[in-house]
């Protein structure tokens, strides 16, 4: 799993080191560069473990796809993030970000999480900012998935006991 | 010296009829008291005439269709008719006043200036739908280049160079987003007057799983024949999804068509995916 992303992001890192974005002065920031080259947690989790959220989210205009796997433990504290993003440099550094922003906040923390900060953080571009974006929603959504998940589990816990 | 005489055809609107009387006597009247500068452009004349005179109040609000309509007509001093707005926009040669001059004049052989009303579709003469003959396009694309490419037109006047350039560049456009499906189906919803491109993030697990293990599925994949098959695989999904846009956009259900592209948009990036790797 972390081989196939180290190869491709080897390739790709030589295409954006070698020709800058755009014309001219335009380059990635060496936020989003050092995220592209050494990006932390990639790789899933067990999506059926209890303790795990997962968030899925896309966004169709570019064809981007994101996904973000946070695990909880019973404070409610996010003790472990995974990330799987597939699209251009930026989607991939802000999934990064994301991802190692939210590791040691508890689940109502994360959430106050702002597209607008991942974006000034990596110096997005315009054109760019729709990726934070993505990375918020992603955020988002692994939450939502992870209490849907506990709320499912506490309803069978509850009709259990009431059948006992 | 010549009057512009504007035959209503077939505009039975009176609106029309008196803003075609409106632009005949200003610009008669312009010519009586001004007859000494050539009448080329109507608006302008319109507009000065504006400041000068009184003209009643009910033709005020005849004024924007009037520039409108006068705009519309690019005189160069000969007699020419309007058209009440059906189909293309028939305007005069700005060189010769030829007639039918679309794109570029076959009497005198030079090309127009750019009209933002002229669709890609009909640049290649085909009917505004999704469909098109898989052939249809190269020929036509060649014919107008030899036309209007600015190659050709070294000895032309700057303003000539100007115009070829601009249209040549929205011909090779307009076959380009004719050719790929994708851009087709973008573009004629676009046409609908439907935006695509939103920024919206979409949460659809079902969908978006499937996307997500075709392209785990080609990042392991090794070797190009485990790729070939993934790829033909895709196309095929391509095709399916097509044809449901066809389907959904000609029964007017856009936001199933919407849903269409998004899908193909994914599937166009997988494929993109796997010819890298190959």
């Amino acid at each position: 799993m972390m081989m196939m992303l180290r190869q491709t992001t080897r390739k790709a890192c030589l295409g954006l080191r070698a020709s800058p974005l755009g014309l001219g002065r335009r380059l990635y920031h060496e936020n989003v560069i050092d995220h592209f080259e050494n990006p932390r947690n990639v790789g899933s989790f067990n999506r059926n473990d209890p303790d795990v959220g997962t968030g899925l989210v896309g966004a169709p205009s570019c064809g981007d796809l994101m996904s973000l796997q946070i695990k909880v433990d019973d404070s409610g504290q996010i003790i472990d993030t995974r990330f799987k993003t597939f699209g251009c440099g930026s989607a991939i550094a802000s999934s990064s970000v994301a991802s190692e922003w939210i590791k040691g906040k508890t689940i109502e923390e994360s959430l106050t999480i702002k597209n607008a900060e991942i974006a000034k953080h990596l110096r997005l571009p315009p054109v760019k900012l729709h990726c934070s974006m993505l990375a918020e929603d992603a955020i988002k959504s692994a939450v939502r998935d992870y209490k849907e998940k506990r709320a499912k589990a506490n309803a069978a816990a509850e009709e259990e006991t009431v059948e006992a | 010296y010549t009057t512009i005489s504007l035959e209503p055809k077939a505009s039975s609107d009176p609106v029309m009829k008196k803003t075609k009387t409106l632009v005949a006597s200003i610009s008669t009247l312009y010519r009586r008291t001004y007859p000494s500068t050539s009448p080329c452009n109507p608006l302008a004349t319109i507009a000065s005439i504006r400041s000068q005179t009184q003209l009643p109040r009910e033709s005020l609000q005849h004024y924007s269709s009037a520039e409108a309509l006068a705009r519309r007509l690019r005189c160069s001093g000969r007699v020419f008719s309007s058209d009440s707005g059906a189909g293309k926009r028939v305007s005069g040669c700005w060189n010769c006043g030829e007639k039918a001059a679309f794109l570029f004049c076959e009497s005198c052989r030079s090309i127009q200036p750019v009209d933002d009303s002229v669709d890609y579709f009909q640049i290649f003469g085909l009917e505004k739908k999704y469909e098109i003959e898989p052939g249809s396009l190269e020929g036509k694309y060649k014919d107008w280049q030899k036309k209007l490419h600015p190659d050709l037109v070294h000895n032309k006047s700057q303003k000539e160079r100007d115009y070829a350039a601009e249209q040549s560049a929205k011909v090779t456009e307009a076959c380009r987003t004719l050719t790929k499906r994708l851009s087709r189906a973008m573009y004629i919803m676009k046409l609908s007057g439907i935006n695509v491109n939103e920024e919206e993030t979409i949460t659809d697990p079902t969908l978006l799983m499937e996307i997500m293990e075709l392209r785990e599925a080609i990042s392991e994949a090794d070797g190009s024949e485990a790729l070939n098959q993934i790829q033909s695989q895709v196309q095929e999904k391509l095709k399916q999804w097509s044809d449901s846009f066809v389907e959904a956009f000609e029964s007017q259900r856009f936001d199933e068509a919407v849903k269409c592209i998004q899908r193909m948009t994914y599937y166009e990036r997988a494929c993109e995916e796997i010819v890298k790797k190959l």
